[in-house]
């Protein structure tokens, strides 16, 4: 087969200790609380690299940290002001084991960043990167991607892209830097065959009908698309929010930030950028406390119109990639699931 | 001018040239590039705006006031509202405060040559709509100019070396109401609605630029549609919170609009487009 490749799974470890003397290696790694991080590995041989859950945190804090200085600037008197850039190179780094529906993420934040005005920072961490994605074969209890068409399985994007056949990977690239590497450690590599890629559609197949959640997402899209969510819908979810930003903070394709001032010393600091949450009632606040959104009945409205009709509109596809992170997360019961199915079981 | 990738959030230092106290809320504050060359090259459109950083206190989006002239002083009319507004209004000549930009749609200018004009402003308004009738006016606009502008009461009223000149320009009508007296004070006294009654347009070939506080754009936009203005013949601008001025924050988003990039310059057909809670009261 033309450009399909089999990785043995016992030449996996051999390959990811070659590449890391190239590349930062980040890949999802079960840690000593049993919980599965993408973390960006020292050791290989002391961490344990984890293909079986979903990872709790996506590659968002890579290539856009939560907090990160934009700049530094000092003042010695009210008569000078300077601006120092902050150069901080990222390494090549190659992420490893990202499922269709981080992936997808990371092409709608190239969009955010890299559209219209270019985002310097992510800019410089993005054409750093090399993203190895591996298919889902066992969707988890929470995912949604069927529905918003971001897997299980994906077929671009991404530089090299694995799926699990057994006891071998079936391996595909997109970019030519995907190819490069298979050309530069051909040894770990094999020509894959037809039976191969049968097993890999017949993987897809079975994973397609594992979903165990029940979205209506082209329902909901299309009702906020023709204005027919009921009021109650936002009132009930933006009562129940608690505020807390951690649907934001979790998601992979939620991108507000804020910008603020450090001060270091009496007269130098720093510009940050923080995460920050459009759910957040200081969000919106303008000088003089005034809001041009009713926080009480409205908190929670702008998270799901952005994702879900406003998205839809621009580029067709939403920017919700079906993750079921917020879905584990939200205490309040406000995720976007719950508004999915509340749009569309109530009456309008 | 757009900026480089590499500093798209890094702002310019910029000397203060001259601060003019327009009321005991507003200053206007007269500024440079230090970067002589940078200064040169620089340019803006009336309805653009800047983000301004004072040390320690951020950025805040400020509409430039002043009129386009290669290298010109960069005129930048603020209210003090808060924490960084509040420290600019501390800041003295030569003192020294970050500038980048300018960000924005601006006014439509080549639709505004050619027609009767007519503006309305409420206090700190004025500002950018100052940019756009004197970049008219340098550009020898011969159409009627009317200028309504509300303050709160008379020792509010601002920018008063303009509202004098152009009192005395000859196709220009300019008035003014207060909401409250004060002794001494012969003008008008009410909302700028009473003055909208006071005038002679003829909508079907006029444009009507506002800018002002919510409940002034809405009282004003009632009455412009009653005297038969077109929504695309009446422009406003819409202030909202916003951080990055460059459409990646989406602090400032109406929908599915960023202020700081689809705007802050808007029709009202295009906002009627839109769920905007100035229009919707
Ligand atoms: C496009 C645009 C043009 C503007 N032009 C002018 C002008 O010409 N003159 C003028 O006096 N004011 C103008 N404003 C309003 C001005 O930006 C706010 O008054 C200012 O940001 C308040 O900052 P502060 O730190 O003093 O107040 P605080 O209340 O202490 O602000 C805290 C933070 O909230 C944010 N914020 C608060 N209010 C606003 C607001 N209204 N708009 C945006 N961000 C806000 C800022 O990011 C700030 O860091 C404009 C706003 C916009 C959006
Ligand atoms: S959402 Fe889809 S792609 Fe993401 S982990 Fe679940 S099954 Fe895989
Ligand atoms: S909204 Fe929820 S399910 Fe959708 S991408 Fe964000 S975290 Fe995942």
């Amino acid at each position: 087969m033309k450009d399909k490749y089999l990785l043995k799974k016992d030449h996996l470890l051999p390959l990811l200790r070659k590449l890391k003397k190239t590349y930062r290696l980040i890949a999802p790694v079960r840690n000593t609380h049993g919980d599965t991080l993408f973390t960006a590995i020292d050791r290989l041989d002391e961490v344990r690299i984890d293909l079986d859950k979903q990872p709790q945190n996506s590659l968002k804090q890579f290539f856009f940290p939560q907090q990160e200085v934009l700049f530094t600037y000092d003042n010695p008197a009210g008569d000078s002001y300077h601006f120092q850039p902050v150069v901080e190179e990222s390494p090549p780094s190659l992420y490893f084991g990202v499922r269709p529906c981080d992936l997808s993420a990371v092409l709608y934040m190239d969009v955010v960043f890299l559209k219209d005005a270019k985002d310097p920072s992510y800019l410089q961490k993005r054409q750093n990167s090399i993203l190895v994605g591996l298919n889902c074969n066992d969707p988890f209890a929470s995912c949604f991607c069927n529905v918003t068409r971001s897997g299980p399985f994906i077929d671009f994007g991404f530089d090299l892209q694995l799926t699990d056949l057994g006891d071998r990977f079936l391996v595909e690239f997109d970019r030519s830097r995907g190819q490069e590497i298979i050309t530069s450690w051909q040894q770990f590599f094999a020509p894959a065959g037809e039976a191969d890629v049968k097993a890999q559609y017949q993987s897809f197949l079975e994973a397609r009908g594992k979903f165990s959640l029940q979205v209506h997402l082209d329902q909901a899209v299309r009702k906020l698309a023709l204005g027919e969510v009921p009021e109650s819908v936002w009132e009930e979810l933006s009562m129940r929010c608690q505020d807390c930003g951690g649907c934001a903070y979790i998601c992979p394709t939620c991108t507000c930030f804020t910008i603020h001032d450090l001060q270091t010393s009496d007269h130098a600091g720093e510009r940050l950028r923080s995460w920050d949450a459009c759910t957040f009632s200081g969000f919106t606040r303008m000088a003089g406390g005034h809001n041009p959104v009713d926080r009480q009945m409205r908190g929670i409205e702008k998270r799901f119109r952005h994702k879900l009709q406003f998205d839809v509109k621009k580029d067709n596809r939403p920017s919700c990639v079906g993750c079921g992170r917020c879905v584990n997360i939200c205490f309040g019961g406000t995720d976007i699931v719950r508004f999915i199915n509340m749009t569309c079981c109530e009456n309008s | 001018m757009p900026s480089q990738s590499k500093d798209l959030y890094l702002p310019r230092p910029a000397e203060i040239r001259e601060v003019i106290e327009e009321n005991s809320q507003i200053k206007t504050f007269a500024l440079s590039f230090i970067d002589r060359e940078y200064q040169d090259r620089f340019s803006y459109a009336p309805g653009q705006f800047l983000m301004v950083s004072v040390p320690h206190c951020g950025e805040a989006p400020i509409s430039v006031s002043s009129t386009p002239v290669s290298g010109g002083a960069i005129h930048l009319s603020v209210r003090r509202a808060g924490r960084l507004t509040a420290a600019m209004h501390g800041m003295r000549k030569g003192d020294v405060v970050g500038l980048r930009g300018p960000y924005g749609r601006p006014f439509p200018m080549a639709e505004l040559a050619g027609r009767d004009l007519l503006f309305v402003a409420g206090g700190i308004g004025l500002a950018p709509l100052r940019s756009v009738i004197n970049t008219c006016l340098a550009a020898g606009h011969g159409r009627r100019i009317t200028i309504l502008y509300g303050s709160r009461t008379p020792s509010d009223i601002a920018f008063k070396a303009d509202l004098t000149s152009w009192g005395e320009t000859a196709n220009v009508s300019c008035l003014l109401t207060v909401d409250r007296a004060e002794p001494g004070w012969q003008g008008e006294v009410g909302l700028v609605t009473a003055l909208l009654a006071q005038c002679r347009l003829e909508p079907d070939d006029a444009k009507a630029l506002l800018c002002g506080p919510p409940m002034m754009i809405r009282a004003v936009l009632a009455e412009l549609a009653e005297r038969g203005f077109a929504d695309e013949d009446i422009i406003t601008t819409m202030e909202r919170h916003m951080k990055c001025g460059v459409g990646i924050c989406r602090h400032c988003h109406m929908d599915d609009k960023l202020v700081c990039r689809d705007g802050p310059v808007f029709t009202l057909q295009e906002l009627k487009q839109l769920k905007v809670m100035e229009l919707l009261g």
